[in-house]
């Protein structure tokens, strides 16, 4: 153990820890930029510095490991004095004009730059603003980046190497133009982006963001000539009162349901519905390939970001891929067709409108494989701001009920918000339909918690035990093709690429008030607690399925359903 | 008077049939820890700017454990003023891979790289010639001098950045990465080349220890006063009359010694409007400064720092502004841009001094470039940015009525 002083306060902390570490452990906050707990150390914001012994140097907290007998200030004036420079300088970059100004940025509410000035009680600004005149990448569906925004901490670019293992963002430009951009400046749209959006989350400032929709789904609101509908994704549910100042976790699938139809929303609808459909597909595809030895292991195709990481990183695999897909595009597929019907609409002015916790959604919905299927897709920040915008405290209302048709959901769409839901709800209807008989041991553990790589047996008969894998975030993606591609046996493997699930979606609100570890915990929670709080949690025991497949659909994997509710992907290598 | 000491230099030494390696082969002889030792005897400080004992270097790069060390000579001289290390590398490059190889072999290391500055074409062609000739005698490769000693030594061409010359970016350099420094601890000794053990020296440190081992510690030790021994290369530079490298003893004479008695006085004006004595990292001494002995330690009670032994004479017709401007330039150019001190407080005061061509300085303007100068000191990333502001902030400190407007009556009210 290593004894220390910090602020006149003894601190014993275990060998290696930091001074960041160790004054935490002690409720001592010292403000930082650059850092992120998961990601590798930069050193680069240097608001973190402290003295150690009296020493005219400063040292940054987050890189200076604690040793015996330190006696450290982490808030001596000359340190207050120096912190409040480096923030003078930290915002002059960030050129803060007509054209940028907090009031139109994405991050009005939850900007890091925001929280630091109050923690280091900045009472001045001196500088002026150097303007950078750099140009905004629309390149890509999913995300935006406003380089003059970019304090170029690097966190985006750590994240996407480190945590996601991609690294498409790399600083460029000599010195004084360091700059964070994309492989030769090309653009996220052409690089091998996922559009996973896990560098938003990261993203201290508004310099990315998701490619806004809402302009387009007030327009549609607003034309009576259409008839908006609009599904909500189970991950949304326990985050979109977080804007509203609750608690990550908090379940508000009421409230969103009542915001939405006061919004002016035609249907209100889960995708839950979509995803228990899912499952009965990609389940009965499971079986005949088992069965069959056809292609194993089966890959799950509902998270976009992962489907774009394995066209361009293992394309040799694409025909592993469930060919279902996802709840969010045959929510689409069936909204313009059954729904339309069901409904006397023509399917011309049907909108189909998302809300997903997802910045790849966006991108999945102009894929030309699914056909407009879907129109626009909202983050839950998005909608979020709309609900705002609209004179709503989501938090203020009564509950009300998904529309029908689509509404019934069971719980086993609900877990699919968490790593491991696709696998475990797969599991409860592939047992089904092999054995017709009930999963007993219904909570399949195993598969479920933050852990990055899962693995488990599952016992379906005499002659079969079914192998399967869970890997979330993107390098365990990686490891997870890795082990397929030694040889390893699975027969299904489900991915999700992004840490946690989508509950820890690039889409998500942004927590400048704690970690995203601790976010991602809550809304896991409350994912857990809706589902066991449901009586109906097999999606095979779901009447409206039935009802479907016996009015429009026919069965599980008929022709009908290939045509709407199947899809194939597109090889894409490296760039 | 100061005349030269001739140490390190001598008659031009290029060709490698020429030379036998006394050095290195007496090295060998002695063994790793008793090369180190009479390294640390010498008390041989080193020669890059940053004075750290080369001895102990050595000796804590020889205790690091695993079988794979790398030596690098830092041959970038990126710093403005100085042009010692391309003397050497021109006129005595056989005494610097002499004492890169004492080095090499006292630390256990058996891969090396020089890495000389871009711009440094002859030195380059010198080095590339010298690599092949010393391979095709055996005196690169494996027994060298019929010893158990392996040693290989590749060239590399720099990068073209100062900051490359920091020992951390010229790793990343070499490694083909960005050159930008890196966070230290670990220190190159610790983890440097490829995450491997590495001894990072100077051109002069090299050709310095190549002469100790040579002539023994002894000789060196004589040289210069009780806190810097030996000899050093100077470049002098600026408004001078006769400038060049000059190899001076410490001790042995003053700086205004030096640029009248060496450099033939001043070439802009009758005297210096002020001199920096080494290199442009280091604070501004004023002419009535001038009379302090040419060591580490004089230099350090007058207020600055030797550096890397580079004289800049500043004559006194000479523009504040335009120099001031011009310092500026070179620090927001050459910062490498990782940390945020660093890269936006030198773009902020380059922007400031543009702002004000031939115009004073209000008082909240000096307080502002003054505050930004404390910063980047107190908190920059690696050497670079907090030396950056030194000169820049001695010029405002010591010449006041020059650049700094009057104090205003209703200030002087309001602070009565
Ligand atoms: C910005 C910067 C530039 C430097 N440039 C050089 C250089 O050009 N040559 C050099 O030998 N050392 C330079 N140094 C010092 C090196 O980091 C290192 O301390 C030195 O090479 C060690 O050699 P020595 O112990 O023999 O002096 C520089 C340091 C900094 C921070
Ligand atoms: S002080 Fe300057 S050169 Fe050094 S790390 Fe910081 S930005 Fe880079």
């Amino acid at each position: 153990m290593k004894r220390l002083e910090i602020d006149n306060i003894e601190v014993e902390v275990e060998p290696g820890t930091t001074l960041l570490e160790a004054a935490r452990k002690i409720n001592v906050n010292i403000p930082t930029l650059c850092y992120e707990e998961e990601l590798s150390i930069f050193g680069g914001c240097r608001l973190c510095v402290v003295e150690v012994n009296g020493g005219e140097l400063l040292k940054p907290a987050c890189a200076t490991e604690a040793d015996d007998g330190m006696i450290v200030k982490t808030h001596s004036p000359r340190v207050r004095e120096v912190r409040q420079t480096l923030f003078e300088l930290i915002i002059a970059s960030h050129d803060i004009s007509c054209e940028l100004n907090c009031l139109t940025c994405t991050r009005q509410s939850s900007c890091e730059l925001r929280v630091v000035a109050e923690d280091i009680g900045i009472s001045r600004m001196r500088l002026n603003p150097i303007y950078r005149g750099l140009e905004k990448d629309f390149s890509s569906h999913s995300i935006v980046r406003e380089p003059n925004k970019c304090i170029t901490c690097d966190r985006c670019i750590r994240k996407c190497e480190e945590i996601q293992g991609i690294g498409i963002f790399a600083n460029s430009a000599r010195g004084p133009e360091t700059e964070v951009t994309t492989f030769q400046d090309k653009g996220m749209g052409n690089v091998e982006c996922t559009n996973c959006g896990q560098c938003i989350i990261s993203c201290p400032t508004g310099a990315l963001h998701e490619v806004y929709h809402s302009e387009g789904v007030w327009d549609a609101l607003y034309d009576e000539n259409k008839h908006v509908v609009v599904q909500t994704a189970p991950a949304v549910r326990v985050a979109i009162a977080e804007p509203f100042g609750a608690e990550p976790g908090t379940v508000a699938t009421g409230q969103l349901v009542s915001a939405l139809k006061r919004l002016g929303f035609d249907g209100v609808f889960d995708t839950n519905f979509t995803a228990y459909l899912t499952i009965m597909e990609e389940g009965t595809e499971v079986v005949k390939r088992v069965t069959e030895n056809d292609n194993l292991p089966v890959l799950t195709s509902c998270s976009p970001g992962w489907i774009k990481f394995i066209e361009h990183f293992y394309p040799d695999y694409l025909k592993n891929l469930s060919t279902a897909k996802s709840p969010q595009q045959m929510f689409g597929a069936l909204a313009k067709t059954y729904y339309a019907e069901q409904a006397g609409v023509d399917p011309e002015d049907i909108v189909v409108v998302s809300i997903m916790p997802c910045t790849a959604k966006k991108f999945e919905s102009r894929r030309p494989e699914m056909n407009g299927d879907v129109d626009f897709v909202l983050t839950t920040r998005e909608a979020g701001m709309m609900i705002k915008s609209a004179g709503i405290n989501i938090c203020d209302l009564p509950e009300e009920n998904y529309d029908n048709l689509m509404g019934v959901s069971s719980g086993a769409g609900d877990i699919f918000a968490a790593s491991g839901g696709v696998m475990e709800a797969a599991l409860r209807s592939a047992y089904y339909l092999i054995t017709g008989e009930e999963l007993e041991d219904i909570d399949i553990k195993p598969v479920r918690g933050l852990t990055g790589l899962k693995k488990a047996e599952v016992p379906i008969n005499e002659d079969l035990t079914l192998k399967v894998g869970v890997a979330h975030g993107l390098s365990n993606a990686r490891k997870m093709m890795e082990l397929i591609k030694e040889g390893e046996e699975f027969h299904f493997v489900e991915f999700m690429a992004c840490p946690g699930g989508c509950i820890g979606g690039g889409g998500q609100p942004i927590r400048a008030d704690m970690t995203s570890e601790e976010a991602l915990q809550k809304r896991l929670e409350g994912v857990y607690s809706i589902d066991s709080s449901k009586k109906m949690r097999r999606s095979h025991e779901n009447p409206m399925i039935q009802k479907l497949y016996d009015e429009f659909l026919g069965k599980p994997g008929s022709h009908k359903a290939h045509k709407l509710l199947h899809t194939e992907y597109t090889a894409r290598g490296l760039n | 008077m100061v005349i030269e000491k001739k140490f390190l230099k001598g008659n031009p030494l290029k060709d490698i049939s020429e030379y036998d390696f006394p050095g290195l082969r007496r090295a060998l002889s002695l063994g790793q820890e008793n090369v180190i030792q009479e390294i640390s005897d010498s008390m041989l400080l080193g020669r890059g700017g940053a004075g750290f004992p080369t001895g102990t270097k050595w000796s804590l790069a020889l205790e690091q454990a695993g079988d794979k060390k790398y030596f690098i000579c830092n041959a970038d001289e990126g710093e403005p003023g100085t042009f010692k290390d391309r003397f050497l590398l021109e006129e005595r490059p056989l005494k610097v891979l002499e004492g890169l190889m004492i080095g090499a072999y006292a630390v256990g290391a058996d891969e090396g790289f020089i890495y000389i500055r871009g711009e440094y074409d002859l030195p380059i062609k010198i080095f590339r010639e010298i690599l092949e000739d010393a391979r095709d005698e055996g005196i690169l490769g494996k027994n060298i001098f019929g010893s158990d000693f392996d040693f290989d030594l590749t060239l590399v061409r720099g990068a073209g950045a100062y900051v490359c010359g920091d020992e951390t970016s010229l790793i990343n350099s070499i490694e083909g990465k960005r050159g930008i420094s890196r966070i230290k601890p670990p220190y190159p000794i610790q983890e440097g080349l490829f995450g491997n053990p590495t001894v990072v020296n100077n051109v002069e440190s090299l050709a310095c220890a190549a002469e100790i081992i040579n002539k023994g510690a002894g000789e060196f030790v004589a040289l210069g006063t009780d806190n810097s021994r030996g000899t050093k290369l100077v470049s002098l530079s600026g408004d001078i009359n006769l400038p060049g490298v000059y190899e001076i003893e410490f001790g042995c004479g003053t700086l205004e010694e030096i640029i009248n008695d060496l450099g033939g006085g001043v070439s802009y004006g009758n005297k210096p409007k002020f001199v920096i004595p080494g290199g442009l990292s280091t604070a501004a001494l004023l002419p009535e400064e001038l009379n302090c002995g040419y060591s580490y330690e004089d230099i350090e009670e007058a207020g600055s720092s030797l550096g890397s032994g580079a004289i800049i004479v500043v004559g006194e017709s000479r523009d504040l502004v335009e120099i001031l401007l011009k310092v500026s330039r070179f620090y927001m150019d050459e910062t490498c841009g990782t940390c945020f001190p660093c890269r936006e407080g030198n773009k902020q005061i380059n922007f400031m001094l543009n702002q004000h061509k031939n115009k004073k300085f209000t008082r909240q303007e000096v307080e502002i470039i003054k505050d930004i100068g404390d910063a980047i000191a107190a908190a920059a990333r690696c050497g670079l940015g907090q030396t950056s502001l030194s000169l820049i902030e001695s010029i405002f400190d010591k010449f006041p009525e020059e650049l700094i407007e009057e104090v205003r009556h209703s200030e002087k009210v309001r602070n009565r």
